[in-house]
């Protein structure tokens, strides 16, 4: 059994169809990445594993360790062990990334039948995790995401992600609005993750990201649909090619 | 016989039309004064208070307290030695000070017809200790009115904080009808932190009068936690060039809480600066009310006002009003207002859902935040941690009340 198996997924956003059939399954240890042009239901797929509202899926599943992640709320399939880290993460002003991951990371903490973590193994630990990443520690003392650079809120998206451990992670054009030096910090800091038990689902729309985290298998989404599935050289291929014959073979 | 409010205070009727209000509820402002046009008095104007003689032999254990204040406490508007710190330490004496009714609306007036005596602070250096000044209304078994009278002189080049608690007993109506006059030398540093967390019977219509003089800091927060009708209304008048206000608040209200605050900044000279930044949160059937004023007179050229208010629904049932007025004779100023009202963010849910926060928690979480963005404006990191905290407190009682 695959650790996320997306099976036939149908789904639609205010009465039209986006995603027209999708079947993907993520065994534990590997690297999906999905790329596409824009407005072919990327983002759409990332939106509706991770339980945005405002998404109708019509037709098909999605189970982690075959458990039906359609029926769970957004905040149980997070604490189930899906994280999406988003394309733009959103600015909270007034909530400092240290109540919020303490919060998070409490929340996770009780689902799993644990203790809540004290305020010094916190410190402890966000210390570690932030020096992992190469992020300055005070970073935690301001207001979640407010102010951050593109290069740091994607870096506190990966720090969220150290931090949760998550089953499984989806990456939401996380290299958008990234320079070359940011996107090597933040690819770094995904790749410190890679685990035999877990696995990735990197959406993208360059080939640039693969560069830094290599997947195992590149799948084409055009129009709501798988179009191809290959290895890392189908990112090559697409980046010299472009997406046209996709394209054109669904239209 | 038991004097009411309404009809055996000094001043009547003739009183009222003297100052063009309603003459019903006595001296209370009708519904037609503009001022007054959010808060109606008609629930106050009901009850019969007698005036407060309840005794109180301890401060209540719901007053939150801080290491290292100096204590000042009121009963009813009585100054109770005893239950104070004698000692408040270098820069700043009390005392008893006669009351006068001096400048103001008919509350003021009408404080000034009843408060026993005021408790008067004079600054005269640098006072070091956090004066905390807590103000217990105690009813008994009827319904009873209480005038607290506040005087802060701050002489020029002085500094002092201060911290105000307004509580009362439980399960009590009270009207507390507390006068605060506030004199911020030339030069001197006044910082004000006022939080209002009456019973839920409780009435509480409070002045704050300031002049702030050339050179002079005031800084204001004021809190607004609980009530059945609550005004908190802050008049600041800048009367020396390169005079500074920062006149900040926060209010969360529940049940059928209405909270008012209504602030005048008068700019009467050149080269000033003032800002506001008010958040609130309404939960329930409450009502909260912002009217801010800012008014710049002819010669105050190169003022800096500044304004915003910003207020979150957690539920379909209360009322916002807000009404900024900018009122500007000069030419040469920059003054904004901003101010907005909204429910919880989707966005900002689904964010916080993705990290596995509950639904509830991240309610809290955000409504913290919100307010906290108007909290963190406090500069004393004691009181920012205390009135911090009775947010906390007020939204962990929502919780167990939904």
């Amino acid at each position: 059994m695959a650790l996320l198996e997306i099976k036939n997924l149908h789904a639609s956003v205010a009465g039209k169809e986006i995603l027209k059939g999708i079947t993907l399954n993520l065994e534990p240890g590997e690297v999906h990445a999905i790329m596409g042009p824009n407005g072919t239901g990327k983002s759409t797929l990332s939106n509706v594993i991770a339980g945005r509202d405002g998404y109708e899926v019509t037709k098909g599943q999605v189970l982690l360790d075959g458990e039906d992640v359609l029926a769970m709320a957004a905040d149980e399939r997070a604490r189930a062990g899906i994280f999406l880290a988003f394309q733009y993460p959103v600015e909270i002003p007034g909530v400092t990334t240290s109540a919020f991951l303490k919060t998070a990371l409490n929340a996770k903490r009780r689902a799993e039948g644990k203790k809540e973590i004290d305020a010094m193994d916190f410190l402890k630990l966000v210390k570690a995790k932030t020096a992992v990443l190469g992020m300055p520690y005070d970073m935690i003392k301001r207001a979640l995401n407010v102010g951050f650079s593109g290069g740091e809120k994607k870096r506190a998206e990966v720090l969220q992600m150290t931090m949760l451990e998550p089953r499984v992670a989806i990456l939401d054009e996380t290299d958008s609005g990234l320079d070359i030096d940011a996107l090597k910090v933040v690819s770094d800091g995904v790749n410190s993750l890679r685990s035999p038990d877990r696995a990735f689902l990197v959406i993208t729309h360059y080939q640039r990201l693969l560069d830094y985290i290599v997947p195992d298998h590149v799948h084409v989404l055009a129009n709501g649909r798988v179009m191809a599935t290959g290895g890392k050289e189908l990112a090559l291929e697409l980046e010299a090619e472009g997406y046209a014959k996709y394209l054109e073979t669904a239209a | 016989m038991k004097p009411s409010l309404i009809t055996d205070h000094p001043f009547g009727e003739a009183y009222a039309k003297r100052l063009g209000v309603s003459p019903w509820g006595g001296n209370l402002p009708g519904p037609k004064v503009e001022e007054w046009r959010f808060t109606p008095l008609r629930s106050l104007a009901k009850i019969a208070f007698a005036p407060a003689t309840a005794k109180v032999d301890a401060i209540p254990n719901n007053v939150p307290l801080i290491a290292g204040a100096a204590r000042l406490v009121l009963v009813n508007g009585t100054y109770r030695k005893d239950l104070s710190t004698v000692d408040l330490g270098k820069g700043v004496e009390v005392y008893q000070g006669k009351v006068s009714a001096k400048q103001g609306s008919s509350l003021v007036a009408l404080n000034a017809a009843y408060a026993p005596q005021s408790l008067a602070l004079h600054v005269t250096g640098v006072a070091k200790k956090v004066i905390h000044i807590i103000s217990i209304s105690a009813a008994g078994s009827e319904p009873a009115v209480a005038h607290p009278r506040i005087n802060v002189t701050a002489e020029n080049g002085s500094s002092v904080t201060l911290l105000e608690s307004h509580v009362g007993l439980p399960g009590q109506t009270y009207f507390s009808n507390p006068v605060a006059s506030i004199a911020v030398g030339e030069g001197a540093t006044v910082r004000r932190y006022v939080s209002v967390d009456e019973d839920s019977e409780a009435f509480h219509l409070a002045t704050s009068l300031v002049n702030v003089a050339a050179g002079g800091i005031f800084e204001g927060f004021h809190l607004g936690l609980g009530g059945a009708l609550v005004r908190q209304e802050i008049r600041v008048a800048l009367t020396g060039e390169n005079a500074k206000v920062h006149l900040n608040g926060a209010y969360a209200l529940g049940g059928a809480s209405h909270h008012d605050f209504t602030t005048v900044m008068d700019h009467q000279v050149p080269n000033c600066a003032s800002s506001q930044v008010f958040k609130g949160v309404v939960d329930g059937e409450s009502h909260g009310v912002y009217q801010g004023r800012i008014h710049v007179a002819r010669d105050a050229q190169k003022t800096d006002a500044r304004q915003v208010h910003k207020a979150l629904f957690l539920s379909r049932g209360p009322q916002i009003d807000c009404k900024p007025e900018l009122e500007i004779y000069a030419d040469d100023v920059q003054c904004a207002h901003g101010a907005a009202t909204g429910e919880i963010d989707a966005n900002h849910l689904f964010y916080l859902a993705a990290r596995g926060i509950d639904p509830e928690t991240a309610r809290s979480l955000l409504v913290e935040g919100f307010l906290a963005d108007a909290v963190n404006e406090i500069n004393t990191e004691t009181v920012r941690d205390l009135f911090g905290s009775a947010i906390s407190a007020w939204l962990k009682k929502r919780e167990v009340r939904a």
